[in-house]
């Protein structure tokens, strides 16, 4: 089952990039891409971090793709990009290819063993609880001053003026 | 519980900011006054009850925070700084149509902010601490909504402050793969074993340059001109006293480890050593060519960025906080003045705009006299003594080139800081602009920092030894 879902959401997510390249519309690109985060986020779970997975799907396909779309609907294009047609372009890119692709064959082959990087409990909603809960209490309680100065900020910026 | 206690400071200010927002949101228009008197007593409220601490060494949360008494010279500098800073936008945000509750707020965050940063040796408090510093101070600069300067200033601030901020994140996540911790205390063990590690340099680097973008160093400093121009006048005095001040203190605890003479650590000094040279000659050159005073304020505020590194290099701490604290009075002195220049929603901060001043309004001339010669460095202003103290140490530990660097600098600055003073008094023309001199709260707060300036040009001797006690109780490494 799990050998299943695992190329299942592999193909859905290395699908969705793809097609989020080779489409040429904003809005069909923000919405593959939210797809292949979604899809990512599964992959995660099935690997038992169910707080990566979940944070993944929150932040990226929620948090960040309403930040695009509303990028995208504010800069409010009409028409498509046009097709590239520059040659040096498509040099570059190819030539980054190659660069990444060695460098992840090389990643890969210097990788440690799972049991080694991790312990069972990594990325495990309970023990991060804990560290937020205990040592890093105070960072905490700070950040939540911090989102009310940006929510207060914002708030005021964003009001139209009054009486 | 004592030791509850000692988060008090920090407490009353966030605890003030709410109840002014719930305030804004459900009391009445015509109790607006209530605003303004909260946010001052919690600033005086914090000032108090940081210095009922003095000496006690005091701290929360597993020691990542602590109330030294550096700490505590600084709550009680920041408290001062908002206390003034609130006073003089008193009739500023009527004219200038931000009367809102939100900027009490906002200011009251920002200090807390600054708080934060300054009472930690943990990376990350340091950190989250200048996030809530810069995220209140970008809006605060765009407070002027209607106005297209201050909303390019907001706009200018948060992209640049933002790039700044992932640089530092960036240094952090270095420093931690390093150093494997958060706190300066384990970082400094670390270090001491392996010198010359390529990632904790990177690092410390990009650290380097998050702060040096905060302070306004030279390679950093595009943004400050157009941000102290366009921001509203008393937020312009806060931010060129506030965000400094607590820069420079949390570049002196996180260098204190790195610049031990013993160790002799030469790339950092060399380092340190350019980017003072290059803001003091950048900042004062530059401000040589401004014809708007609060731009050539903001200029003048990059060249003290520089001598400020000076005693970061040393590792002169009571030089730093004494310049620190002369700079406060000298600056918000000379902003309340351009305060009094700016009536019924319009700023004349041109130069021609002060021509004639002294006969219009001989006591605002003389006063911002004494402010620009303060900040020029002669005798017997604070200006002087701080200087005296940062260069003269800075000389005892062979620095003598850049001190050099530094004199000369600064008879470049008598140049264009004197060049104010020759249009108030020397001017055949006289500016027609409206002069707001009758507002009694700001004559209260440009007496109080003319005090403040001669008081410490003069009789510095009780408050060198506050600070001298504070620097001597830091524990030795």
């Amino acid at each position: 089952m799990a050998t299943f879902l695992f190329y299942l959401l592999s193909i859905i997510t290395v699908a969705s990039v793809v097609a989020m390249i080779f489409s040429r519309h904003q809005a069909h690109n923000a919405l593959l891409l939210a797809v292949a985060f979604t899809s990512l986020g599964g992959l995660f779970a099935l690997l038992q971090a169910p707080f990566i997975a979940t944070v993944q799907i929150i932040i990226y396909a929620g948090a960040i793709m309403v930040l695009f779309i509303f990028v995208i609907m504010m800069i409010d294009l009409r028409q498509p990009f046009p097709p590239l047609r520059k040659k040096w372009v498509f040099a570059l890119g190819a030539l980054l290819i190659v660069v990444i692709f060695f460098e992840l064959i090389m990643v890969i082959k210097s990788f440690p063993t799972a049991s080694k990087a991790t312990n069972l409990d990594f990325g495990h909603p309970a023990s991060l609880g804990k560290l937020l809960f205990s040592k890093y209490l105070y960072p905490f309680e700070i950040t939540s001053i911090l989102i009310v100065a940006a929510m207060v900020g914002s708030l005021y910026l964003a009001r139209r003026k009054e009486r | 519980m004592n030791e509850f206690a000692s988060l008090s400071p920090l407490l009353i200010l966030v605890g003030a900011s709410l109840i002014i927002l719930l305030l804004e949101a459900f009391g009445q228009w015509s109790k607006r006054w209530l605003h303004s008197l909260i946010a001052l007593a919690s600033l005086g409220g914090c000032a108090i009850f940081a210095a009922t601490f003095w000496g006690k060494g005091a701290g929360y949360f597993q020691g990542t925070y602590t109330l030294d008494n550096i700490a505590i010279l600084m709550t009680v500098l920041f408290s001062l700084a908002g206390f003034l800073v609130i006073l003089v936008s008193l009739s500023y945000m009527i004219q200038h149509g931000f009367n809102r509750g939100e900027y009490f707020s906002l200011l009251l965050f920002a200090v807390s902010g600054l708080i934060i940063m300054t009472t930690s040796e943990d990376l990350i408090v340091i950190f989250l601490g200048l996030e809530t510093l810069s995220v209140a101070s970008y809006v605060l600069a765009g407070l002027k909504k209607e106005d297209e300067k201050s909303s390019e200033a907001a706009i200018k601030y948060f992209l640049l402050g933002s790039l700044a901020s992932s640089f530092l994140v960036l240094g952090l996540a270095f420093i931690f793969i390093h150093s494997q911790s958060f706190s300066l205390k384990e970082i400094s063990f670390v270090i001491d074993k392996s010198e010359n590690s390529p990632l904790f340099l990177i690092g410390f680097s990009l650290v380097l340059i998050g702060f040096g973008f905060k302070v306004a160093l030279v390679p950093f400093h595009m943004w400050t001109p157009d941000v102290y121009q366009g921001a509203p006048t008393p937020i312009t005095a806060f931010f060129s006293v506030g965000p400094k001040a607590a820069g420079f203190l949390v570049l002196f605890r996180l260098l204190r480890p790195f610049l031990e003479p013993i160790f002799s650590r030469q790339n950092l000094q060399i380092i340190l050593w350019l980017l003072s040279a290059l803001t003091m000659i950048v900042g004062n050159l530059v401000a040589l060519r401004q014809k708007n005073v609060k731009r050539l304020l903001a200029y003048s505020s990059i060249a003290h960025a520089g001598y400020l590194t000076i005693a970061l290099m040393t590792q002169d701490g009571q030089g730093l906080i004494f310049y620190l604290l002369a700079y406060l009075f000298m600056n918000i002195g000379a902003f309340s003045i351009l305060i009094a220049l700016s009536p019924n929603g319009q700023e004349f901060h041109e130069l021609d705009d002060f021509n004639g001043l002294a006969t219009r309004a001989p006591w605002l001339a003389a006063s911002m006299s004494v402010f620009l010669v303060s900040l020029a460095g002669f005798p017997p202003t604070a200006g002087f003594l701080a200087k005296f103290y940062v260069f003269s140490t800075a000389v005892r530990q062979g620095y003598t080139g850049l001190v050099i660097i530094a004199v000369l600098t600064s008879l470049i600055s008598v140049f264009y800081y004197l060049r104010i003073i020759v249009h108030m008094y020397m001017s055949k023309q006289i500016s027609k602009i409206t002069i707001k001199a009758d507002d009694p709260i700001l004559l209260v707060v440009i007496f109080f920092c003319l005090y403040g300036v001669l008081q410490l040009g003069l009789f510095p001797g009780r408050v060198l030894t506050l600070i001298q006690k504070a620097v001597l109780s830091l524990p030795p490494l």
